[in-house]
């Protein structure tokens, strides 16, 4: 089972075998879980919306073409509702673990080269009222360990646009951290 | 070890058949019936774009720019809107069917939109050089309103400019053939009056209501100037087809027939091509 591509699951779930849609699941869960988590107020909301994710996904099974990258897909999906979510309900919290703040610490190089350290929870509230426009390639990019190009597929935007997001977001982080690190010196 | 309560939930849900796959036709169809709409939406498009283009080269409307300030309420008022606003819709709504289609997947949609604009406003000039414009203004003035509508501009009377033929002249008025009919403007006011003969195509504008027009400005028009306020007038006052004339029905010279048929072909009007050739 394990050495099966996500699409070839896909094309024998179309020809009749719905029981390996349960293998779909084992594979996505965690990772649309954690993504979700990126976006969402709380655990419970995920939970739902994750469910309608999945189901979502099942049911529209034949408009997913069988020659693309089905984890972009089933990503696109999740942001769909992911945005739809965050339409409804303004604001949405952000929390990172330690690996994930270590991460975008060092690959996002916050810092700036500066010796400066900053709090987790300066980064988090960055984040946090971060625009979604930004924030969605970041998370993507920098938690969800994603290319340009499956970024660009799930956001349906093309690869450079994703490029300058990034970098644009990445530049955000930095001088919004700037301006809480001048608060707390004074 | 992993929460299998997710799992089993939506498992249930599809084993139970509450939740279904949705037919491949489904979204077949949904595929065929975006193209179709899009493709339908950028054809209205360039017809639209077409009538307008036609519109503003063939009627009195830009013409009355010429006024310069004094023509700008009869420029607004033979302004064809509603072809306009309909234009601006059906881009728009075109756009719109882009972004859901799979050619604008993972594309600049500000690229894609300038390309689309690009292609419906080149296609829309190259139908300029068809008669489809005429066409539709033709069943304008037979009364098909689905088409008349668009065109009332051109069909209603105006209030601030009038163009058409001089019928009479006098001193102090003129009495013109315009697309609505015998029209008698005014010309006391008028300051700088061309020498003004029967005949001529003459544009003014100042003020007025149905059959008499008080003008502030008149200006002598060239024939060829504003060819749809020209049939407008061959409409209204002799409604026929030029080409549908045999010469051999009228007692004319070989030489006659020719110089007539020549003339019809310049769509000159009749009148002018009996006299035109009568004169050799």
């Amino acid at each position: 089972m394990d050495q099966l591509t996500d699409e070839q699951i896909v094309s024998a779930i179309l020809e009749g075998d719905k029981d390996l849609y349960r293998e779909i699941i084992k594979r996505y869960e965690k990772k649309l879980s954690h993504y979700l988590l990126k976006f969402l107020s709380n655990r419970d909301d995920m939970e739902d919306i994750l469910q309608v994710v999945f189901i979502k996904v099942y049911k529209n099974l034949y408009g997913f073409d069988v020659n693309k990258k089905f984890s972009s897909w089933i990503y696109r999906i999740a942001h769909n509702e992911a945005v739809n979510y965050l339409k409804k309900r303004r604001g949405s919290r952000i929390s990172l673990d330690d690996v994930e703040y270590k991460l975008i610490d060092e690959k996002a190089d916050i810092r700036g080269g500066a010796d400066q350290m900053f709090l987790k929870e300066d980064v988090e509230k960055v984040l946090n009222e971060m625009n979604v426009k930004y924030k969605e390639p970041i998370v993507l990019f920098y938690f969800e360990n994603m290319s340009y190009d499956e970024i660009s597929d799930i956001l349906r935007i093309p690869k450079n646009t994703v490029g300058t997001l990034i970098m644009r977001g990445k530049n955000s982080i930095k001088d919004k951290l700037e301006e809480i690190n001048k608060k707390h010196e004074r | 070890m992993r929460d299998e309560k997710l799992e089993n939930s939506i498992m249930g849900k599809i084993k139970s058949g509450q939740v279904k796959l949705k037919s491949k036709y489904a979204f077949l169809a949904e595929k065929l019936g975006l193209g179709t709409a899009f493709t339908f939406s950028v054809l209205l498009s360039i017809l639209f774009f077409n009538l307008i283009l036609f519109y503003l080269k063939e009627t009195d409307n830009l013409k009355y720019l010429s006024f310069g300030k004094f023509g700008i309420f009869a420029f607004l008022e033979s302004f064809p809107y509603l072809l306009v606003i309909v234009f601006i819709i059906l881009i728009v709504f075109s756009g719109y069917l882009l972004t859901r289609s799979d050619v604008s997947y993972k594309k600049p949609f500000g690229y894609l939109a300038i390309g689309m604009i690009a292609i419906i406003m080149i296609l829309g000039g190259i139908l300029t050089y068809t008669n489809l414009g005429q066409s539709f203004e033709r069943e304008a003035r037979r009364g098909n309103e689905s088409v008349r509508v668009f065109f009332k501009p051109l069909i209603n009377d105006h209030n601030n400019g009038v163009a058409g033929v001089v019928f009479e002249q006098n001193e102090n008025y003129l009495i013109l053939q315009t697309p609505q009919g015998m029209r008698r403007v005014e010309i006391e006011e008028v300051e700088d009056i061309p020498s003004i003969k029967k005949d001529q195509f003459v544009i003014a504008v100042g003020f007025g209501e149905k059959s008499s027009f008080k003008a502030t400005k008149i200006m002598i028009a060239d024939k060829g100037e504003m060819p749809s306020i020209r049939r407008g007038i061959d409409f209204k006052f002799g409604e026929f087809d030029r080409k549908n004339i045999p010469p051999e029905l009228l007692n004319f010279t070989e030489e006659e027939k020719s110089c007539i048929k020549k003339c019809f072909d310049l769509k000159k009007s009749p009148r002018e091509c009996f006299e035109e050739c009568h004169e050799e």
